[in-house]
């Protein structure tokens, strides 16, 4: 097709960050572009992977581990640092879950007391209280704090970490139901240039359409000046996440 | 004191089956634990009966009734823990059901499927003569963790064994290999014979690093998710030997089950029970309920797989592939023996696994969750709220020889088997 549009979505780390299902995002951002004839191409960016792939993607996704895989990951990201916070400052769009989303701050303090370094792009720190604190486990429901044309978003949280997020740093939504960064603020995630943190699973787009149209849209809008996208059926999605609502009473 | 804990016991057990409530499985293991801690070691100090304690993510309760089906073709008698109770008080609860009011246990064996966050707990409680372990998945993230948290439990555990033990490891599964090297015990290890299986591991495989120092592993031969033969480029563990890799005869379809087969078998062969036997109890072997179970619904054949976890689920659909079916109903709860956490129905390989071509319907609790998974594989799937009525349209939908198969977890599968047989088990 001539003048068809490509998007390539740039999926860190799927062999090592890949427990709780977050591949659903890649694949809903994927069928999202196809369904609208946008080209879209999948880039795994593994362990030792070359800075001119990371270069070449117009949407980053990462997704939650196991921390040992996580202590890998951290390690490498360390090589390429400079360059995602480049990219991250310049505004491409991302999504970064969970363990992706707590590495973006500026340290993560494991229960044992042991501090890990973040890559600090983002004005946060996460501390896990200690082996006898609790997770944060279930449903989470959330009110967007910018205009995505949804009153909610809905997700399943499972981390053990707590973050606090700076005061000039937008969070991703206010929670209305579950936890969210923590217990205490009612804070959930955190929303920087062009890039969305969150610690929600479940996963979070293919319930959420409203929110992978808008990184598409970003993307797009980046790429080619023209963010336009022809509507799609979101019905099933919509009941969805009302399925989620319908749980906790809402 | 324990004749007092099992008389009360058997009441109580007796008193929750007369009016029904619930099994009645664990309450008086929970009562008589309260009433002397040390209540299963004490009716245990009684017994000759030999202990095997079956633990893993997939296939325990089909390994343990190919196991008791082996052992009553071997002329022996048994003691189990009933579905469900498979905690330490389930445990408990398993003796004061098998013993009699003087507390002892006159069987030759007793067989405990252990949940893999109580194993650690058993182990203190339990000296098992065989301890059977089959494999470690992804599972209920929001109840059991992560698999390597799971892991390092297990390794804890097994430093805690008595000399009396004899292990029956998965050698694919490299986490259950590697346990062997916590304990001096004799391990004995089963493993899939080479073929000409792919060697690419697929999205969703767990344990794709070593588990002693954390390189990447390599895979010659991949059977399913990780189980293969590996080996670690850097430390240099790979895979044992196993003692067992094929058997004459295989009672049910799917590689996850070849692995169970061979697991019961290898106990056989260490327990020096005749081939001869356990073929014949492989032979005349029926599936645990909801564990490709056939049931006949309004003169059609259903068949009922359980599939809780994405490794469960991917071999549900290989399987149904293997059989050339063509009609499917997936059914996803989020009920508290399920997990809340439904995420993991995007790692199952839908995409690979399901043909486009299919009758493919989806129901239960998260119904709109598992239409979505069939939507973003481009798959049309009828999306049916009423359980009920998704088996009954699914079933008038078929031919009289077709088979409908039903892949559901743990809660669904109960509510499936209820409507189907129209008796409720749990």
């Amino acid at each position: 097709m001539k003048n068809q549009k490509t998007l390539t979505i740039g999926w860190l780390y799927p062999e090592l960050m890949n427990i709780y299902g977050d591949r659903g995002n890649i694949i809903t951002l994927k069928k999202r572009c196809e369904w609208r004839k946008i080209k879209a191409e999948v880039m795994e960016l593994n362990v030792g992977f070359s800075i001119e792939k990371l270069k070449k993607c117009d949407i980053l996704v990462m997704g939650g581990a196991q921390d040992q895989q996580q202590n890998i990951v951290n390690k490498d990201l360390q090589r390429i640092k400079k360059e995602l916070a480049k990219m991250i400052d310049n505004g491409t769009p991302g999504l970064y879950v969970c363990g992706g989303f707590q590495f973006l701050g500026k340290y993560y303090k494991d229960s044992d007391g042991t501090i890990i370094n973040g890559l600090g792009i983002f004005d946060l720190y996460t501390e896990n209280p200690g082996k006898d604190s609790l997770r944060l486990i279930g449903n989470l429901i959330i009110k967007p704090s910018i205009n995505l044309g949804t009153n909610t978003i809905v997700g399943f949280e499972n981390h053990g970490g707590r973050t606090h997020i700076g005061a000039e740093l937008l969070p991703l939504g206010e929670v209305i139901s579950g936890n969210g960064n923590n217990e205490d603020d009612n804070t959930e995630g955190a929303i920087y240039k062009n890039s969305f943190g969150t610690y929600m699973h479940g996963p979070i787009l293919p319930k959420n359409p409203e929110l992978a149209d808008y990184l598409i849209q970003l993307a797009l809008k980046n790429k080619y000046k023209d963010s336009a996208l022809t509507p799609l059926d979101n019905s099933l999605e919509k009941k969805a996440r009302r399925s989620v609502e319908e749980k906790k009473k809402l | 004191m324990n004749t007092a804990s099992i008389f009360f016991g058997k009441s109580v057990m007796l008193f929750s089956q007369i009016f029904n409530l619930g099994s009645g499985s664990t309450w008086p293991g929970h009562i008589a634990l309260k009433l002397n801690k040390n209540f299963i070691s004490d009716i245990l100090k009684n017994t000759n009966a030999k202990i095997i304690i079956i633990c893993g993510t997939n296939g325990k309760t089909t390994t343990g009734r190919l196991t008791t089906s082996i052992i009553r073709e071997n002329n022996k008698t048994y003691l189990q823990n009933k579905a469900g109770a498979n905690l330490v008080n389930g445990f408990a609860s398993t003796l004061i059901r098998g013993s009699n009011l003087l507390g002892s246990v006159n069987k030759d064996y007793i067989i405990f499927e252990s949940d893999e966050n109580a194993l650690s707990k058993v182990l203190l409680e339990v000296k098992p003569d065989y301890l059977i372990c089959l494999n470690l998945f992804r599972d209920q993230l929001d109840r059991y963790g992560e698999v390597d948290s799971v892991a390092k439990k297990w390794q804890e555990a097994i430093k805690n064994l008595t000399d009396k033990t004899k292990l029956i490891l998965n050698a694919d599964d490299p986490q259950i290999a590697y346990l062997s090297n916590f304990t001096k015990n004799k391990s004995y290890f089963f493993g899939l014979e080479k073929t000409k299986e792919t060697s690419t591991i697929k999205h969703g495989a767990d344990t794709t690093h070593c588990p002693k120092c954390f390189e990447k592993l390599n895979f010659s031969t991949v059977f399913y998710s990780h189980l293969g033969i590996w080996n670690c480029p850097k430390c240099g563990l790979k895979r044992p030997t196993p003692d067992i890799e094929k058997f004459e005869y295989y009672p049910l379809p799917g590689t996850y089950n070849k692995y169970n087969t061979l697991a019961a078998a290898l106990f056989a062969k260490v327990e020096d029970i005749n081939n001869s036997k356990v073929k014949k109890a492989y032979e005349c072997f029926t599936p645990a309920f909801g564990r490709g179970e056939k049931i006949n619904y309004k003169n059609k054949t259903i068949q009922v797989f359980l599939s809780k976890n994405p490794t469960s689920f991917n071999e549900s659909l290989s399987t149904v592939n293997e059989l050339n079916g063509n009609n499917v109903l997936l059914v996803l709860n989020d009920r508290i023996p399920d997990g809340l956490d439904v995420s993991w129905i995007w790692d199952i390989d839908v995409e690979n696994l399901i043909n486009k071509e299919w009758n493919v319907c989806v129901a239960g609790d998260r119904v709109y969750d598992m239409g979505l998974r069939m939507k973003y594989a481009d798959i049309f799937s009828h999306v049916e709220p009423d359980l009920e009525k998704a088996i009954n349209n699914m079933t008038d939908s078929i031919d009289k020889d077709d088979t409908l198969y039903i892949l559901s977890n743990y809660s669904a599968m109960l509510e499936v088997r209820r409507i189907l047989t129209g008796k409720k088990i749990l």
